[in-house]
C-alpha cells in the first residue's frame, strides 16, 4: 500500500508539473488551452493504467470502504473470499511488512518482531510512539517468559531490554514485582493479564495497530467502530428514544435508519386514581421506583405499591395528619425515611419510617416559622430544610438542629453527590451552601423568581421553574443557562418539574392549561403533550427504574398515571378499568396525547 | 385552587391584602398617599406584588383620561384598586406602571 501511496504521489507530482507547463502554454497561446487539457486528462489516465491495472479505477475512498470490507471479513474467518477480494479489487488490505509483523507477534517470534518493527520505524511518525510499542511486546515477552517459569530469561528481558528504554519505570517496577508470583494463576490475577495465548497476543496487537498510520495497517475493527458510530448517532438523533442498555450492532438493523415510535414513549393515560379528596400537591417516586408517594390539600400522604409491569398503584398506606396539607415530600436516599413538609403557614416537618410505617419524629421548632422545603444529605444521615421567613436548618435524622443559617429565604433546597446544599431563595438566586467548612457562593442568578427547582442525579444539571416563564436548564459546573423549554404555562401556581427517562435525557412539567409536556433535553420544543386532566397541573414525577412510567397530581384531584401506548394498548382491562374521575369530568375520551 | 406561587417584597412597612393577608408592596414603593379610590382614600405604589389584573378599561378621573386595568389580590381574587396603563395628559404620565390600592381594602403591617 505504502508503495502504492507513493507512486502515486509521483503520479500525482508529474500531473501537477504537466499543468505547469499547460499554464506556461497558455501564457503563450491562449487558444491552446482546451487541447493541451486533453491532453493532460489523457495523459494521466494512460499512466495510472500503466502502473496499475485495476486499483487506478477506484478512488481513495473506495479504496478504503474495500480496505474495510477486507478487515471484517478477515475478522470473521473468511480468509479466502478477503484474499479474492484484495486480488480482484487490487488493493492491499495492509503494507507486507506490517501484515508480516502481525504473523510474528501472534507467533510470539519476539525477535523477528522487534526487527519487523525496526523497518517499520519510517512510518511511525512520533519516536516516542516507536519506544511505547517496543515496551508493549517486551512486557508480553517478560510475561509469557515468567509463565513458562523461565526466570532467567524474564530477569534477562525485563534488565537488558525493558529498562535500557527509560519508559514508565512505574510499570517497570511493577513488572519487576510479578517475578515473586510463585504460580500462573496469581501472576494472571496480579497483571490483569490473559496468559500466553492468542487473546493475550491479539490484545497486544490491537494496542500496536493503534500507533501504526491507517494506510500501513488499518486500526483495529475498524468497520465495528465507524457502524458503533452509526448506531449512537442514530440513537442520539432519535426524539422518541427511552432505553437504558445500550444497542450493540449485533442486535441492530442498518438497512434503514433507526427511529423509535412515538408508540413506545410514555404518550397515553393508563390510570386515573381520585383516592385524595382534595387538589394534589406532589407527588414523586422513591429512588427505586418501587414505591410512589403523592401528597395532597386534604391532610393525606398516600404511598402506593408501583406494579412495574401493569403500571399500577395500590395503596400501601395513608397517612392522614398534615392538617395544613401535604405539599412536599421527599424520600432519604435509602427509601426507608420521607420528609413532609406544609404549606407557607405550617411551621411543622414530619418524618415517617415508612419501611416500618411508623412516625419517625415530628418537628416544630418555633410556631412562627414556616418550613416548605427539605432535601436528605446524600448519606441519608442529616437533611436540610427551610422557608421564606429566613431560616434554614441542617439536622440530624432524629430532627435535632445542627447548625442554623440566618437571613435566607429559602424557596426550595436541593443537595449536590457531594454533600453540599443548594439553596433557591426569594433573591432569584440558586446559592450552594457548605455545612462543613461552613461557606456559601452564588451558582446561578435567574431574571425571575424561582418556584422550584430540581437535580439530576449526577448534580451536573438543574432544572429551575421560573415565575411566569416555564422550565430553565442549568449547567451547575458552568453555571450556565443551556435551555428554556417551550410549551408549559406557569403563572399563580407552584409547579415542580422533573428528569427523567433513561439517562435522564427527558424532561417533563405540568402546566396550568392542564397539561403534561415532555421534552428532550437538546430540544426547546415539547415532543409530547399530554392531555387529560381537568385543573393545573402542579407536579410530575418519572420512575427512575421505569423509564416508560410518568406519574402527574393535579389540582383536579386526581393523579394520572402514563405510559407507552404499545405496552397498554392490547392490555384493555387495565385503561377501562380506570376510575371515574372526580368533579364529574369524563376522562376516558380525552386521554391521548397530541403528537407536537 | 391550587397551590398559589406567592413573592415577597420584604420591607420594614408591609402593605397586605386586606381579605388574606397575602404581601403585596412596601412602604419604600410608595409613591403618594393623597390619591382617591372608590372606597375613599387610596395609596400610590411603583410597584406591588402578588397581583392579578383584568383588562384595560378607558376612565375619566380627576385629573383626566386614563387607561387603566383593575387589580386583584392573586390569592383570594378580592379587587384591591387598580393599575395606570396610559395617562393621556403629560402631566399625569409619571403615574404610568404604578398601582393604585383603596387603603380600605389593604392593611398595614411591620415587617418580620
Amino acid at each position: 500500500m505504502a508503495m502504492n501511496i507513493s507512486e502515486n504521489s509521483k503520479n500525482g507530482f508529474k500531473m501537477h508539473e504537466h499543468t505547469e507547463t499547460n499554464g506556461k502554454l497558455n501564457g503563450n497561446h491562449g487558444s491552446k488551452n482546451l487541447p493541451s487539457e486533453e491532453c493532460h486528462n489523457s495523459n494521466g489516465t494512460t499512466k495510472a493504467n500503466h502502473l496499475n491495472n485495476v486499483a487506478k479505477n477506484f478512488s481513495q475512498g473506495q479504496k478504503d470502504i474495500l480496505r474495510l470490507i477486507g478487515q471484517h471479513l478477515r475478522s470473521l474467518g473468511l480468509n479466502k473470499t478477503t484474499e479474492s477480494l484484495m486480488n480482484e479489487s487490487g488493493c492491499m488490505l495492509e503494507h507486507p511488512t506490517a501484515s508480516n509483523f502481525r504473523n510474528l507477534i501472534m507467533n510470539g517470534k519476539w525477535q523477528e518482531a522487534e526487527a519487523a518493527l525496526e523497518s517499520l520505524k519510517s512510518f511511525i511518525d512520533d519516536s516516542s510512539d516507536f519506544t511505547k510499542m517496543k515496551f508493549l511486546i517486551l512486557e508480553q515477552k517478560y510475561l509469557e517468559c515468567l509463565e513458562d517459569s523461565q526466570i532467567m530469561e524474564a530477569l534477562k528481558c525485563l534488565r537488558d531490554e525493558l529498562a535500557p528504554l527509560k519508559f514508565n519505570t512505574e510499570r517497570l517496577h511493577e513488572l519487576s514485582s510479578f517475578l515473586m508470583c510463585t504460580d500462573q494463576n496469581n501472576l494472571k490475577i496480579l497483571s490483569n493479564w490473559a496468559g500466553k495465548n492468542d487473546i493475550s497476543r491479539k490484545i497486544l496487537m490491537d494496542k500496536l495497530q493503534t500507533f501504526l498510520p491507517p494506510n500501513i495497517m488499518l486500526p483495529p475493527h475498524r468497520l465495528e467502530t465507524l457502524l458503533n458510530q452509526a448506531v449512537e448517532y442514530q440513537c442520539e438523533q432519535c426524539p422518541y428514544h427511552n432505553y437504558k442498555d445500550k444497542f450493540h450492532i449485533d442486535d441492530w438493523s442498518f438497512l434503514r435508519d433507526h427511529i423509535c415510535s412515538k408508540d413506545d414513549f410514555p404518550s397515553i393515560c393508563i390510570q386515573v386514581y381520585n383516592d385524595h379528596c382534595d387538589e394534589v400537591w406532589y407527588c414523586k417516586f422513591s429512588n427505586n421506583g418501587k414505591l410512589l408517594a403523592t401528597g395532597s390539600k386534604d391532610g393525606c400522604l398516600i404511598i402506593w405499591d408501583v406494579d412495574p409491569d401493569t403500571y399500577k398503584l395500590t395503596i400501601n398506606k395513608t397517612y392522614d395528619e398534615h392538617t395544613h396539607g401535604a405539599s412536599v415530600v421527599v424520600w432519604s436516599p435509602d427509601d426507608q425515611y420521607l420528609i413532609v413538609c406544609g404549606t407557607e403557614d405550617c411551621s411543622e416537618i414530619w418524618i415517617w419510617d415508612i419501611e416500618n410505617k411508623v412516625l419517625k419524629k415530628r418537628i416544630n421548632n418555633n410556631h412562627d416559622d414556616s418550613i416548605i422545603t427539605a432535601a436528605w444529605m446524600p448519606d441519608g444521615q442529616a437533611f436540610v430544610c427551610g422557608g421564606t421567613k429566613g431560616h434554614f436548618y441542617y439536622c440530624d435524622i432524629d430532627g435535632t438542629i445542627k447548625e442554623t443559617w440566618e437571613g435566607v429565604r429559602v424557596r426550595c433546597l436541593q443537595t449536590l453527590p457531594d454533600g453540599q446544599a443548594l439553596c433557591a431563595d426569594t433573591l432569584k438566586r440558586i446559592r450552594s451552601y457548605n455545612f462543613k467548612e461552613l461557606t456559601d457562593s452564588n451558582l446561578i442568578q435567574e431574571d425571575f423568581q424561582i418556584v422550584s427547582f430540581t437535580l439530576n442525579k449526577a448534580g451536573t444539571q438543574l432544572l429551575v421553574s421560573a415565575a411566569a416563564q416555564g422550565i430553565h436548564l442549568w449547567d451547575v459546573k458552568d453555571k450556565m443557562l443551556i435551555r428554556r423549554f417551550q410549551g408549559s404555562v406557569q403563572n399563580t401556581y407552584m409547579n415542580y418539574a422533573t428528569f427523567g427517562g433513561a439517562d435522564e435525557i427527558y424532561i417533563a412539567s405540568g402546566s396550568e392549561d392542564n397539561k403534561v409536556y415532555v421534552w428532550n433535553i437538546k430540544k426547546e420544543h415539547p415532543i409530547a403533550v399530554l392531555e387529560g386532566h381537568t385543573r393545573n397541573v402542579t407536579c410530575v414525577t418519572w420512575n427512575p427504574e421505569l423509564p416508560g412510567m410518568i406519574v402527574s397530581a393535579s389540582d383536579d384531584g386526581t393523579i394520572r398515571v402514563w405510559g407507552p401506548k404499545n405496552k397498554f394498548s392490547l392490555d384493555s382491562n387495565g385503561f377501562q378499568s380506570e376510575p371515574e374521575c372526580m368533579n364529574g369530568f369524563s376522562s376516558t375520551r380525552t386521554d391521548r396525547s397530541t403528537p407536537v | 385552587m391550587g397551590r398559589v406561587f406567592l413573592e415577597h417584597t420584604g420591607g420594614s412597612c408591609l402593605y397586605s391584602c386586606g381579605n388574606c393577608d397575602t404581601v403585596l408592596t412596601n412602604k419604600n414603593e410608595l409613591v403618594s398617599s393623597r390619591f382617591n379610590g372608590a372606597t375613599g382614600r387610596a395609596f400610590l405604589f411603583k410597584s406591588a406584588v402578588n397581583l392579578v389584573v383584568n383588562e384595560v378599561q378607558e376612565r375619566v378621573m380627576l385629573t383626566g383620561r386614563h387607561f387603566v386595568r383593575d387589580v386583584f389580590c392573586k390569592k383570594c381574587s378580592v379587587k384591591l384598586g387598580w393599575m395606570y396603563e396610559f395617562a393621556c395628559e403629560e402631566t399625569q404620565r409619571y403615574k404610568e406602571g404604578n398601582v393604585i390600592l383603596e387603603k380600605a381594602l389593604i392593611s398595614e403591617s411591620i415587617g418580620f
